[in-house]
């Protein structure tokens, strides 16, 4: 087991040092240098060189690359040019908002999409089968944000229920103001994630219910009900584990556009406005931060499965 | 070329019997002739401003009423319309011209080659497709280029990898091990054995991408790293009209109803043609396992 665990970390390492390679280098491809958007526009060219100095850029490119991946290494990306505070702070303060988010649409989703699942897979073909399949495709194919907008239309702007712009409340210091801020963002990408946890649980339900095992549970007398509760859902529920933990995994740096639409202040939006006003820095850590821990959970998720089916061997 | 023709016909004729994939058909068709013939057909241009009728709701005039600058909405759905299809095929033409070579090599030779580029396409898929886009277009800075080939490279990985999937099916067909045996070149038998029975597979990709495109496309505009204005884009617009919900509220939801439909009819589309393919017995691996069989 801990052997499969350090051999997937070990397959990961070219993936995350290519991919952060490719972070850093982005810093060069931009056109026009970061410099001025650092030292300002009415800077002097002693100014300028002073800071090129100070930031070490009159280095070997390499010099730069190590100095910048050792500092990346314990979490210290630097210093954000707009105001002046560490990066990582910036991100880290912004984690539990996320994190509520992706936790309530992941709640909302599973609500939605496993009856959807289960009730169109114990009828295939069927009238109601077809309906659901339908709000599967819808809820994949209406954008998220226009999702939000029309939420916003109905919720705040006509019926004056809910904020149309979310704040981020803590769910353990205020569960009813958190409640009405994560509400609105949480359906409107819970109903998307709810179309794809629907279209894998009933495939992977259909695939279940034609195996033997069901047969001889059906022939020996054993109510439908036991056949599908006990024997079929559980079957059908491993891989479902690992499309749901993906999804959380998606949702820590994918809620980007939810968050431009309610304004929440998560980390989605701190990337987005780190884009709006060229702050290179920031930009470098928020992508680094999102890939690791996204690639992280991909290793959780995998480990996680492979630990709850006895099937699989870790060789 | 007859047999493909026939083929084609074929494959029409299942999809036509579809109820889904026509109206998708028939919807995107208008979609293309409204946008094409729209310096002909519509009174109003997309980008010529009149201050005296600002954001107006629909009304005789203006059937989708007018934005914050007096824009005729119902030119720049159309227009837009230009926009989002023109980026997602290009982004899709990219996608397929990097992602198949890469997924017909690394299937075809095995070995390190396989491990070489699978490894970069994992690079790829280490982000979400919508955060590699953005940071893309953070360094190329905005224009419809960097749309296009942002969303492009987002479409890579699946093109690689079906390709590889199918070729790795093909790879132990005896008529592939034939071409081998008779001297065939790799490249030959790779371009003329066995990429022609692989267009199944990556046909249905091309559509199913094509309504990811337009989603992602529009997604980056709303996020206001997208096409520039003032070129009509159903993202940018949305972005705009969400600022105006109270004053103009169908501002924000009529382009969003045209959006919705093109995304929708390309995904019913591709899941009809995966279907058809498969009901004729063709491989066709979609990556998605709802994709294929209806039962």
């Amino acid at each position: 087991m801990i052997g499969f665990i350090l051999r997937r970390l070990l397959q990961l390492l070219p993936v995350l040092l290519l991919a952060s390679t490719g972070i850093w280098a982005m810093i060069y491809a931009v056109p026009g240098t970061p410099i001025g958007t650092i030292v300002g526009e009415n800077a002097t060219p002693e100014q300028i060189q002073a800071t090129i100095v100070r930031l070490g850029l009159d280095q070997p490119m390499a010099v730069q690359y190590w100095s910048w991946l050792r500092h990346a290494l314990v979490g210290d990306f630097g210093l954000s040019i707009q105001n002046r505070e560490p990066v990582l702070d910036l991100i880290v303060h912004r984690i539990p908002a996320t994190i509520q988010l992706g936790v309530s649409a992941t709640v909302v989703g599973l609500m939605l999409g496993v009856p959807v699942a289960v009730i169109s897979a114990l009828r295939p073909g069927s009238r109601v089968d077809r309906w659901l399949s339908g709000w599967s495709a819808l809820a994949l194919g209406v954008p998220t944000f226009w999702l939000g907008i029309l939420l916003i239309l109905l919720f705040a702007v006509y019926l004056r229920w809910l904020p149309s712009a979310s704040a981020y409340v803590s769910i353990w210091e205020s569960p009813w103001q958190a409640l009405r801020n994560v509400l609105l963002p949480a359906v409107t990408l819970g109903v998307y994630v709810s179309g794809i946890f629907a279209r894998f649980l009933r495939a992977s339900l259909l695939g279940e219910l034609r195996a033997d095992y069901v047969r001889t549970a059906r022939s020996k007398g054993l109510p439908e009900r036991d056949v599908v509760g006990r024997h079929v859902m559980r079957n059908a529920l491993l891989p479902f584990v690992t499309i749901v933990g993906l999804m959380m995994a998606t949702f820590i740096g994918g809620t980007v556009v939810t968050e431009a639409v309610f304004t929440y202040p998560g980390l989605g939006r701190l990337l987005i406005q780190a884009i709006h006003t060229r702050d290179y820095p920031l930009i470098q850590g928020c992508i680094l931060f999102i890939l690791v821990v996204f690639v992280l959970i991909n290793l959780a998720v995998d480990v996680l499965y492979a630990y709850i089916d006895p099937r699989i061997d870790f060789s | 070329m007859t047999p493909m023709l026939r083929r084609s016909a074929d494959v029409f004729r299942r999809l036509a019997r579809r109820k889904g994939a026509m109206l998708g058909l028939l919807f995107l068709a208008m979609l293309i002739v409204m946008t094409s013939l729209a310096r002909w057909i519509l009174p109003f241009d997309a980008l010529t401003p009149d201050f005296t009728a600002t954001l107006q709701g629909p009304n005789r005039v203006h059937w989708f009423g007018t934005d914050e600058l007096g824009r005729d909405i119902l030119a720049r759905v159309v227009y837009g319309a230009r926009t989002s299809l023109i980026t997602a095929g290009g982004a899709v033409a990219i996608a397929a011209v990097v992602g198949v070579p890469i997924g017909l090599v690394a299937g075809f030779f095995g070995g390190w080659r396989d491990t070489l580029l699978m490894r970069l396409v994992d690079v790829l898929l280490s982000l979400p497709g919508i955060l590699f886009a953005m940071t893309l277009i953070a360094v190329l800075g905005r224009s419809q280029t960097a749309a296009l080939v942002a969303v492009g490279i987002t479409g890579i990985p699946s093109f690689a990898r079906i390709t590889r999937a199918q070729v790795l099916s093909l790879r132990k067909c005896d008529f592939v091990t034939a071409v081998e045996a008779l001297g065939g070149s790799a490249a030959y038998n790779m371009f003329s054995t066995v990429l022609p029975n692989s267009w199944s597979p990556i046909l249905v990709q091309v559509v199913i991408l094509s309504s990811v495109a337009i989603l992602i496309e529009a997604s980056l505009a709303f996020l206001g790293v997208g096409i520039p204005p003032p070129t009509p884009s159903w993202g940018e617009m949305l972005r705009t009209g969400k600022t105006f919900l109270y004053d103009a509220p169908t501002y924000a939801v009529l382009p969003g109803v045209v959006l919705t439909l093109t995304i929708l009819s390309l995904d019913t589309i591709g899941r009809a043609l995966a279907g058809v393919l498969a009901d004729r017995h063709e491989n066709v691996n979609t990556g998605d396992p709802a994709a294929g069989g209806r039962s």
